[in-house]
């Protein structure tokens, strides 16, 4: 330990081995840290990388959101007139016979949210558009690409949640091997230093080292955004980036203290590589994925297709309890019983889609819960939530569906007592109002409420791997 | 000595704790994906076997809809069957074929689904970087391989020797892995009419593609360590080349792609479609305006005027098809130009070689969605639409010859199914490209291995 000088321990001395962290201490061995890390290229390696990938990223899915927002903006300015046709009669001497034909115009889109440029999250699935009448149509997902669901977007989030968790062990994992290795912590341990101030420097260096990589990347990626989109013209905004930037911080530190526990129970730099890179692989890989499996196991969800054979057994069902009434879908309403069929129909239907929405909000809730005891599913259901694309804004989005229908079931049971003119009118009405809605954001309150849970299982992670470093620390016999 | 250093490289991966981690995060991740996709996929045959019954009840002789058979081997790998529209509705009114509703899917943007592409193309990729980063660099750091060296035995056949070994150590975990899943999978979507069938053939297949995604990145572990001194030089190498080939490479080509090749949004293209349609049906409305006055006038009777109508029909249906299908032409051809340059940039990373060559072995790729498309295609343009234009020529309104019993006779609806032998030909340049790789890392060993100095 070169940097410790005499002053420094006569300092020690005199102040005696009371239990006081000596902070100095602890900055010399935080700043050899980020020091050797400027020396051996890896915080200038990590900057760069980190940096022209959150650009280069950033660059490609703002071309993504300008694409759908163009999407959204083309629908929007599109009539949206049910249809467009007419109908002929054909009257002839001893007959007649005529001929209807007709085309209707594309449902309503709800417009991409600008974070999505910057954590795309569940956005994608909610720019499909959906007819809303006595029941519910998911339109098919946007063209352009096939194969873009076989691998994962390239957002910010996808950055952080791979290459961040990388490079933070890439600073951790050799910190202490290194040493041993060199003889060098046997050394530094033989100064009048103690283990509790020389373990909090190591880890404040190493943690140094992530954020003078990270935080001029985000900066960096942040400035592009403002500039190239506006993206964070009001506070709430830019709360929301700090709030993300955060997230991003704690995620980075668990894998700091991933690497630094495997470093301080192995020898060999190597063998802690390959030990981080397994623990790496099982924590960033195969944890989230294993927990939104087993949601998927343990709380299956009707399927659409599901979804339409019960809303068929319905309608089965009624035509058979009622076959005088309801010899088609479209039951004649003047016959009697025909309306209470109906009703009954449309009662049906809706408490059918209203089970398959909510199956669908519960299964996505208890994802995000399970997934969220893992760091990489925290993060990732963390930040979508701030960034305004995650499970919340889904829900959101259903639940425009849902008091969509509630709105259609409502005018198409009271034009059961209207004349022919006005019920048509009615429907007309509210099937406008309905395809105007545009689901609102979530309050930034909201957003941090639901973050929290996510915040509190990487602080978690983060304190439980640190703990475990310093317990580890202690035991370790220099020898 | 090429047995002797052979049973050494197996003896020592044997005793490592590498191996022995590999096959527990196997065991555990193994059936539960399997487990999962076997549920998955019983559910997708039940939902196709009750969407069929449905339509069977409930299509009439003006509709019609078509859809698209799961795949037998889809648990191995989803690919895109269920990314696109796998229903399509035929209607004899409508030039256009639409697709049906489909469920909503909001996790797989989160996470994409785990099969057997995932296990192998991602964690036993990385298991392979840490099974064979020590095989030549951690002898040079230990001075085993001057002793090594100093054998009666070529340089060439050392290398060879430890490559075999290599080779046997991913091909142990890849078959528990591969076997594992296969028998997960059999055992839980057996129900009823469920029943996956896999051919030996069709596994082999499957085992020897995998075997050569994982060989690529032995032999980079390989090339690196004939290179460097030390293993955690190795591992410091190896790590970013695997992150960015495996992890980055394929996402970030998808969105290069649609920034190098771009094309018109789709509601401009549905908004130009439909816009021509309704043109269309208003001239057809006109044009039938004036032959129903023109009989009218002429005082002519129900038989005249259907045949009339008929043939307008028949000639207003063709023109629409054929102004129709031109734009949705030229959108399919949009974005399958797209789609070969998104898959050209993806195919360069193994991972992505894999997942295009499972996509052509399973049916689950674009490629057969693609054959979907033009089958459902076919089968409305000469199947569909003339059956269903005979049918309405035949029901005159108004006469008594028309005969309530007279539904719509149509032949089933296939989907091309190819033989394995062409689905292998469809994932060719995939292969070739790995093979590719492979041969010139090979070179690049045995170069470097040729050319080491062992002082």
């Amino acid at each position: 330990m070169p940097d410790i000088s005499n002053d420094h321990l006569q300092t020690y001395s005199a102040k005696g081995l009371d239990n006081k962290l000596n902070l100095t201490f602890i900055w010399l061995v935080a700043r050899k840290e980020i020091l050797t890390n400027f020396r051996n290229f890896r915080i200038p390696f990590a900057l760069v990388t980190l940096t022209s990938l959150l650009l280069g990223l950033a660059h490609l899915m703002s071309l993504d959101y300008r694409y759908r927002l163009s999407n959204w903006e083309v629908n929007q300015t599109a009539p949206r007139d049910a249809i467009v046709g007419g109908v002929v009669d054909y009257n002839l001497i001893d007959g007649k016979f005529s001929y209807s034909a007709g085309v209707g115009y594309s449902p309503p889109v709800q417009r991409p949210r600008p974070f999505s440029v910057f954590i795309k999250g569940i956005d994608g699935e909610m720019n499909r558009s959906g007819i809303i009448n006595q029941r519910i149509n998911f339109m098919a997902r946007q063209d352009e690409l096939v194969i873009s669901l076989l691998f994962d977007t390239p957002d910010t989030s996808f950055v952080i949640k791979l290459f961040v968790s990388l490079i933070a062990l890439m600073f951790s994992l050799d910190a202490m091997t290194r040493e041993k290795e060199a003889g060098t912590l046997r050394l530094a341990l033989a100064e009048p230093i103690r283990r509790r101030e020389f373990l909090p420097g190591k880890w404040l260096g190493i943690s140094a080292s992530l954020l003078l990589t990270l935080g001029p990347a985000y900066l960096c990626e942040i400035l592009y955004l403002q500039f190239k989109h506006n993206l964070f013209n009001d506070q709430a905004s830019f709360a929301r980036a700090l709030f993300i930037f955060f997230l991003c911080i704690l995620y980075g530190l668990v894998f700091v203290n991933v690497g630094f526990f495997i470093s301080i129970l192995v020898t060999r730099t190597h063998k802690a590589i390959i030990a981080g890179l397994l623990a790496w692989a099982t924590i960033v890989l195969v944890l989230p994925n294993a927990a939104v499996l087993a949601t998927q196991v343990l709380f299956p969800t009707l399927t659409y297709d599901q979804f339409d054979a019960h809303s068929y057994k319905i309608r089965q069902d009624l035509r058979e309890a009622e076959p005088a009434t309801t010899s088609a879908v479209k039951p004649s309403i003047g016959l009697p019983g025909a309306k209470t069929t109906l009703v009954r129909l449309l009662e049906a239907e809706r408490q059918i889609t209203d089970e398959y929405l909510m199956g669908k909000i519960n299964q996505l809730r208890r994802a995000r819960l399970f997934a969220s005891v893992s760091p990489a599913g925290a993060l990732v259901f963390g930040i979508s939530d701030l960034a305004n694309t995650g499970v919340n804004d889904f829900e959101e989005y259903l639940e425009l569906f849902r008091s969509g229908q509630l709105s259609m079931t409502d005018a198409l049971k009271r034009r059961l007592d209207l004349s022919p003119q006005a019920g048509k009118k009615l429907v007309q009405e509210v099937i406008k109002d309905v395809n105007n809605r545009q689901r609102a954001d979530k309050t930034p309150i909201t957003s941090y409420l639901s973050a929290s849970l996510p915040m509190a299982s990487l602080a978690v992670w983060a304190a439980f791997f640190g703990l475990a470093a310093a317990w580890r620390f202690k035991q370790y016999d220099a020898r | 000595m090429f047995r002797v250093i052979l049973q050494r490289e197996l003896h020592e991966a044997l005793k490592g704790y590498t191996f022995k981690s590999v096959i527990v995060l196997l065991t555990l991740l193994v059936p539960l994906s399997a487990y999962i996709q076997a549920v998955h996929y019983r559910r997708l045959v039940e939902d196709y076997a009750s969407r069929q019954n449905i339509h069977r009840v409930e299509s009439r002789n003006e509709i019609v809809v078509l859809t698209r058979p799961v795949p037998s081997l889809l648990p191995f790998f989803n690919g895109v069957y269920e990314n696109r529209p796998n229903e399509f509705r035929l209607q004899r009114d409508s030039a256009l074929v639409l697709p049906s509703s489909e469920d909503l899917a909001p996790l797989e943007w989160l996470f994409p689904k785990v099969d057997l592409s995932f296990i192998i193309g991602v964690l036993l990729t990385l298991m392979s970087i840490l099974i064979a980063y020590d095989k030549i660099a951690g002898e040079k750091a230990r001075g085993t391989l001057k002793f090594v060296l100093s054998f009666p035995l070529s340089r060439r056949s050392v290398l060879l020797a430890k490559l075999t070994g290599t080779t046997l150590q991913l091909l142990v975990p890849l078959i528990y892995a591969v076997f594992l899943y296969t028998i997960v999978l059999i055992f839980f979507s057996y129900k009823e009419m469920t029943t996956l069938t896999v051919s030996w053939a069709e596994l082999g297949a499957l085992v020897l593609t995998a075997l050569i995604v994982l060989m690529v990145f032995a032999l980079l572990n390989m090339a690196i360590s004939t290179t460097v001194k030390q293993s955690s030089t190795v591992m410091v190498a190896c790590t970013p080349v695997w992150t960015a080939v495996v992890l980055l490479w394929p996402s970030l080509g998808l969105y290069a792609a649609s920034s190098l090749r771009p094309i018109a949004v789709q509601e401009a293209t549905q908004h130009q479609i439909t816009l021509k349609e309704a043109e269309l049906i208003q001239a057809e409305l006109a044009d039938h305006k004036e032959v129903a006055a023109g009989l009218q006038t002429q005082k002519a009777g129900v038989e005249v005027a259907w045949e009339r109508y008929i043939e307008l029909r028949r000639r207003w249906m063709g023109r629409r098809n054929d102004e129709v299908k031109q734009l949705t032409d030229e959108r399919r051809r949009q974005i399958n130009g797209r789609q070969q340059l998104a898959r050209s940039i993806v195919r360069l990373s193994p991972y992505g070689a894999l997942k295009d060559i499972l996509g052509s072995l399973c049916n689950t790729g674009p490629d057969s969605y693609e054959d979907f498309l033009d089958a459902v295609e076919l089968y409305y343009q000469q199947e569909f639409l003339p059956a269903s234009m005979a049918h309405l020529a035949r029901h005159k309104p108004g006469l008594n010859n028309t005969n309530q019993n007279d539904e719509l006779q149509l032949r089933p609806f296939q989907v091309p199914s190819p033989s394995l032998g062409a689905r292998l030909k469809q994932a060719a340049l995939s292969l070739c490209l790995l093979l590719g790789q492979i041969f010139g890392l090979l070179a690049v060993c045995l170069f470097r291995f040729d050319h080491y100095d062992v002082r």
